[in-house]
């Protein structure tokens, strides 16, 4: 007979280690920036010869997000993300949990943010619907996806939806006359070398596009 | 001579945190090069070599400073050799030399280039003495007119991307700051995003907004009149029916 084998590592034993090893990429470093219309051109022409994939052409993609929140003991409702790829209907959900950005001292060159996200099959949205979750808004993306080494840049179109749950091209309107341009690198704890690659990079793209650390709490103040 | 003395011991420790600082910067660009082998340009290695240059230049020109004392004219004296293992030794160089042997002494403690080098390079100066005088004007030339043809391509690279540069400050705006917070505040907090919260349906009923909770805060988010185009009647009605079964289904 063989040797009894050794029992399986439960998998909740495997992820604690692993967060204890810190291997988990849980944290997302991140630059935001906008490029108007006009300008989109130059600044994919730019990122073509910045970047990784330049054989291949940029990386399209056009996907959904709801935002789903559960209003629980805390002030401050949980929120998830689901997001799908409209264009490849057989891929898989993503489900993404994103924490409070940290904007840190100005000697930090990133928001830093919590970020952890899960592939799931298309039933995750019943199952959020079951737990008591509820949709707080929804919008569709377009657009192209860059690699540069461990960093991911894209820039994208975002579209209101017009009809709840319709992501027909007809039935959505852009919210602004801008891309949204982000630059992130998902990396384990304590990984701050990577925030000034990301910084270097950024600097490459202006006066084109400016990426920086935006404020979120200055923007849930309505403007004066 | 005690002066004297006070005086070397200073300049060496000085010396010495100048080579350290030196020598930190060399293991900054190993561990980058080991570590993020991938990620390295040339652009940022060529940066760190400039760096490296000037620190030298800066050792060099300390060391030469006219009010140091010579260092040249003080001279090392291996005292005694031994092949034993030497901890204190060890610990001071960072365990690159374990033991002040036979073996390492002739290398560490040179003053003259090896006998072999030295043989070699008494043989380059001498073809070069017995070189041609026509001969040698000839190779200069040529070498000469290499370097100039080389000179003018870069510059002439140079004009081509400046003049680029300059067309490219021409384009003017390429991004707006509002439209930025736009965009953030709508992907983060749903800003212009949420449905519009149907107040009176056009029949004059009240429509319960099931499509959602409508929680108090939501107030602060929900965009002033004016600014957003107000939904079409339909799309109130469909709002409710978004209550129905989830369209993701």
């Amino acid at each position: 007979m063989e040797a009894i084998k050794e029992a399986p590592i439960p998998a909740m034993d495997s992820l604690t280690s692993a967060m204890k090893n810190n291997i988990v990429p849980n944290q997302e470093y991140l630059l935001q920036g906008s490029v108007l219309d006009s300008a989109v051109e130059v600044l994919l022409h730019r990122l073509r010869g910045l970047c990784d994939n330049v054989d291949s052409g940029p990386e399209t993609f056009h996907d959904h997000e709801m935002c789903f929140s559960i209003r629980s003991v805390t002030p401050q409702p949980l929120t998830l993300r689901v997001r799908r790829a409209i264009d490849y209907l057989d891929m898989p959900y993503q489900l993404r949990y994103i924490g409070q950005p940290e904007l840190g001292d100005k000697s930090r060159p990133t928001i830093l943010r919590n970020s952890i996200d899960v592939a799931t099959t298309p039933t995750i949205v019943d199952f959020l619907t079951e737990m008591g979750f509820r949709m707080d808004f929804e919008y569709i993306l377009r657009g192209y996806m860059f690699r540069k080494g461990r960093m991911k840049i894209t820039v994208s179109k975002i579209f209101k939806m017009m009809v709840v749950g319709k992501p027909a091209p007809e039935s959505v309107d852009p919210i602004s006359q801008s891309y949204l341009v982000e630059l992130s690198v998902l990396a384990p704890s304590n990984q701050d070398a990577i925030a000034e690659d990301m910084r270097v990079f950024a600097e490459q793209l202006k006066p084109l596009v400016h990426l920086e650390k935006v404020d979120y709490k200055r923007l849930t103040q309505p403007p004066l | 001579m005690q002066r004297e003395d006070k005086q070397l011991e200073l300049v060496l420790e000085n010396f010495q945190s100048k080579l350290n600082e030196f020598k930190a910067q060399i293991y900054a660009l190993i561990f980058k090069l080991e570590h993020e082998r991938d990620n390295v340009n040339w652009t940022t290695v060529l940066d760190t070599f400039a760096v490296f240059s000037t620190q030298y230049t800066a050792i060099m020109k300390y060391l030469s400073y006219e009010k140091l004392p010579q260092l040249r004219n003080y001279s090392v004296l291996p005292l005694m050799l031994n092949p034993e293992r030497d901890e204190d030794l060890a610990r001071i160089t960072e365990n690159r030399v374990p033991a002040l042997s036979h073996d390492i002494v002739p290398d560490f403690l040179r003053t003259k280039t090896e006998p072999e080098v030295e043989h070699k390079l008494m043989q380059v100066e001498h073809k070069a003495g017995g070189l041609q005088f026509e001969t040698a004007q000839k190779q200069l030339a040529a070498f000469n007119k290499v370097v100039n043809h080389v000179l003018d391509l870069v510059s002439k690279a140079r004009e081509e991307w400046e003049v680029e540069t300059g067309a490219r400050v021409g384009i003017g705006q390429t991004s707006s700051v509002a439209d930025l917070h736009t965009l953030v505040s709508a992907v983060s907090m749903g800003k212009n995003l949420k449905p519009m919260v149907p107040q009176v349906s056009p029949g004059g009923m009240m429509v319960p907004p099931t499509g959602r909770p409508v929680t108090p805060s939501m107030g602060p988010n929900t965009p002033p009149m004016g600014m957003m185009p107000k939904p079409p009647p339909g799309m109130k009605t469909n709002v409710k029916a978004a209550g129905a079964p989830h369209p993701y289904r």
